[in-house]
């Protein structure tokens, strides 16, 4: 008997051919995985530090700084196991040439926090700088933090005479209308459309980001399509640049040349995120690697692009001299406070319900405000100098309700308020909701329908 | 042609076929290649600490919808599944799931205890997002927004993350499984002050 052209024995030896090569791969495919399985090493040990730093101290707060070293053991699994964790301050006056070293110490035996007590000459000095170094042999780990240490240490200023404004308690509901809206663009894939990341069917997250550029054009980050929307000033329809960005959740800030700086939040192969920079045809001039994993948001300053990287809490310079900075030298430039392109810095501090503010010029505080609110203050989305007031906005939310107060501050207290809606559908960039050009407040605001942005005026009568 | 080239070529073609077929999907056979389905351990108490420790083990790896297994290699072992299979047996948890597994939960709903699961054990456990947001369950309870600390979690109707740390300008430093494109990390949000995120808590720390 003849199968197709072979005889019997051809066609078994085939089938027990087909049988052993599929058993073969099968084994091979086993043994690989069972290699890759086993090269998976035990588990890791772990040490990751937390600080929220006291960037503007009250006369009245505890004299003390607060970490949370998280730690687990190299090769233990149980997360309740003994990790233990050690380390120090270190403290002193801007321009002393040394810094005190105070021990740190457990709140709690096995527990994470760890506290250290300021010396009692160095707290009622107008400022102090300070760093942690901080060790968990069974971890076999070292974390410093902020992360240049003494080249780049925390400065913690002391408010003394801070304008004190109370904002009482919020009714949501009274939010000013919108202003004029700027910009619009329906949620899809179109050419002038913004797209959602998985669709309609997932959180929702698009419309990243927007800054205005010199002249008054908007423009409106699409992180899931990879472009860039334009609208020139008084134009219904948008330009439309493509850039090769990674696809996620990014803020943007547009330079005077009228190049892009995109801050990616996300990145691959064990490397921390990366900001783009794009002419405005969509090409890539250079990429920059920021120096920590954690950066959240991407401002122009007076000499180029500012990244607020975490977990050091300090503003780090994109560019070094007009050229990409290395990762050392975003690090040891970093500062507390943002430096304004209005002139002097700007450093935020909420404290529960309270926000703290001050405009430094010279590395001292000469304006300062603490501003109080019964309903619970979220985050600050702008804090920037308009003449000679200051433009704050700030989310002020409860469990059922948020909205955004617009606050002009002078020298004598609250100048104006103003409330605005979330108008927050999609989730984008944390701080990329509001920008501030010449007198006009612009919010990016997102619905079930597409996102638009809106333009206030800041005029004070 | 000799039965000894037959055998040769029909092991060869099966071989090639074979091996590049289920090898070509390995990304997507995390789950079958390396997790298990151990019982999880019972405790008597666990801290906030102890769940941050097994948050961050998670931290880098992968995120995989339905998913909650994970190595602690510090990279995405499944990168670029698709989106929208839950079938994928990628590495990593969904934001749920990888709630479920910080907090320790059991699987009976109605039990508030605790219960260590390893980190390749695979388990995704009962609750949605959507479901952490409502307090579902006799381990999970609603809580006030402002109230949140460490460990604690802000929930909407799609997403849930857990508050890892308060930044000075008022964010939080939330540590999740995103999506996808974004793996298990920690992330500085807004979710505390938007209105579609609720406070959500597990009961019982230590």
């Amino acid at each position: 008997m003849r199968y197709r052209g072979l005889t019997r024995s051809a066609a078994t030896y085939g089938i027990v051919g087909s049988l052993a090569g599929g058993l073969a791969a099968v084994a091979t495919i086993s043994i690989v995985a069972s290699a890759i399985a086993q090269s998976t090493p035990a588990t890791r040990g772990v040490l990751d530090v937390t600080h929220s730093p006291a960037l503007l101290r009250a006369p009245s707060d505890p004299a003390q700084l607060v970490y949370d070293a998280h730690c687990a053991a190299t090769g233990v699994e149980d997360p309740e196991a003994p990790c233990h964790v050690a380390g120090s301050v270190f403290v002193r006056e801007p321009g002393s040439p040394t810094f005190r070293e105070i021990p740190l110490e457990q709140v709690e035996v096995g527990r994470a926090r760890l506290e250290a007590s300021l010396p009692g000459d160095l707290v009622t000095r107008p400022a102090l700088e300070y760093f942690a170094v901080i060790t968990s042999q069974d971890a076999r780990a070292t974390v410093t933090v902020p992360a240049a240490g003494a080249a780049a240490p925390t400065v913690s200023h002391r408010l003394d005479r801070p304008v004190s404004v109370a904002l009482g308690r919020h009714r949501f509901g009274e939010a000013q209308r919108v202003g004029e809206q700027v910009a619009s663009a329906h949620w899809g894939d179109g050419p002038y459309e913004i797209g959602l990341e998985e669709g309609r069917t997932s959180n929702p997250i698009g419309a990243s980001s927007f800054d205005v550029a010199a002249g008054g054009s908007v423009v409106v980050l699409d992180h899931a399509n990879r472009k860039l929307l334009r609208w020139s000033r008084g134009s219904r329809q948008p330009e439309r640049t493509p850039v090769s960005v990674n696809g996620t959740i990014a803020d943007i800030a547009v330079a005077q040349d009228g190049s892009y700086y995109v801050l990616e939040t996300t990145s691959r192969d064990d490397r921390n995120p990366l900001v783009r920079r794009f002419d405005d045809a969509g090409r890539e001039l250079e990429a920059v690697e920021t120096a920590e994993g954690g950066p959240a948001q991407i401002l122009m300053g007076p000499d180029g692009p500012l990244v607020l990287q975490r977990p050091s809490h300090h503003w780090m310079p994109v560019l070094v001299a007009g050229v990409p900075a290395s990762q050392a030298a975003q690090r040891s430039r970093g500062r507390g406070g943002r430096r304004l392109q209005a002139g002097g810095e700007v450093v935020v501090h909420r404290v529960w319900n309270e926000l703290r503010l001050a405009l430094l010029v010279g590395g001292s505080i000469t304006r300062s405000w603490r501003i109080t609110s019964e309903t619970p203050l979220g985050e600050v989305q702008l804090a920037e100098r308009l003449g000679d007031r200051f433009v704050v906005v700030l989310r002020i939310y409860d469990d059922h309700a948020d909205e955004f107060a617009v606050l002009q501050l002078d020298r004598h207290g609250l100048r104006s308020r103003t409330y605005v809606a979330s108008a927050e559908w999609a989730e984008g960039a944390p701080l990329g909701r509001f920008r501030v050009a010449g007198t006009q407040l612009y919010r990016l605001g997102t619905s079930p329908s597409g996102v638009f942005v809106d333009r206030f005026s800041l005029e004070v009568r | 042609m000799t039965t000894r080239r037959v055998f040769a070529t029909a092991f060869a073609a099966v071989f090639v076929l074979v091996f590049a077929g289920t090898a070509g999907g390995y990304h997507t056979r995390f789950v079958a290649l390396n997790c298990n389905y151990a019982s999880p351990t019972p405790t008597s108490y666990i801290t906030r600490d102890g769940s941050a420790a097994v948050a961050l083990r998670a931290r880098h790896e992968g995120y995989q919808w339905a998913g909650g297994c994970w190595n602690d290699n510090d990279k995405d072992d499944s990168p670029n599944d698709p989106t929208t299979d839950a079938g994928t047996g990628g590495e990593g948890g969904d934001c749920s799931g990888f709630t479920f597994k910080v907090w320790r939960e059991p699987l009976n709903t109605s039990d508030p205890s605790f219960h260590q699961w390893g980190m390749l054990r695979s388990v995704h456990g009962p609750y949605t997002a959507a479901a952490f947001k409502a307090g579902a369950g006799a381990p999970n309870v609603t809580a006030s927004k402002s109230s949140l600390i460490k460990m604690d979690a802000l929930a909407s109707e799609s997403h849930i993350g857990l508050v890892y740390a308060a930044n000075p300008d008022g964010t939080d430093q939330i540590i999740e499984a995103k999506g996808e494109a974004y793996g298990t990390g920690i992330w500085t949000r807004t979710h505390r002050g938007s209105s579609s995120y609720g406070g959500v808590r597990r009961v019982g720390w230590s």
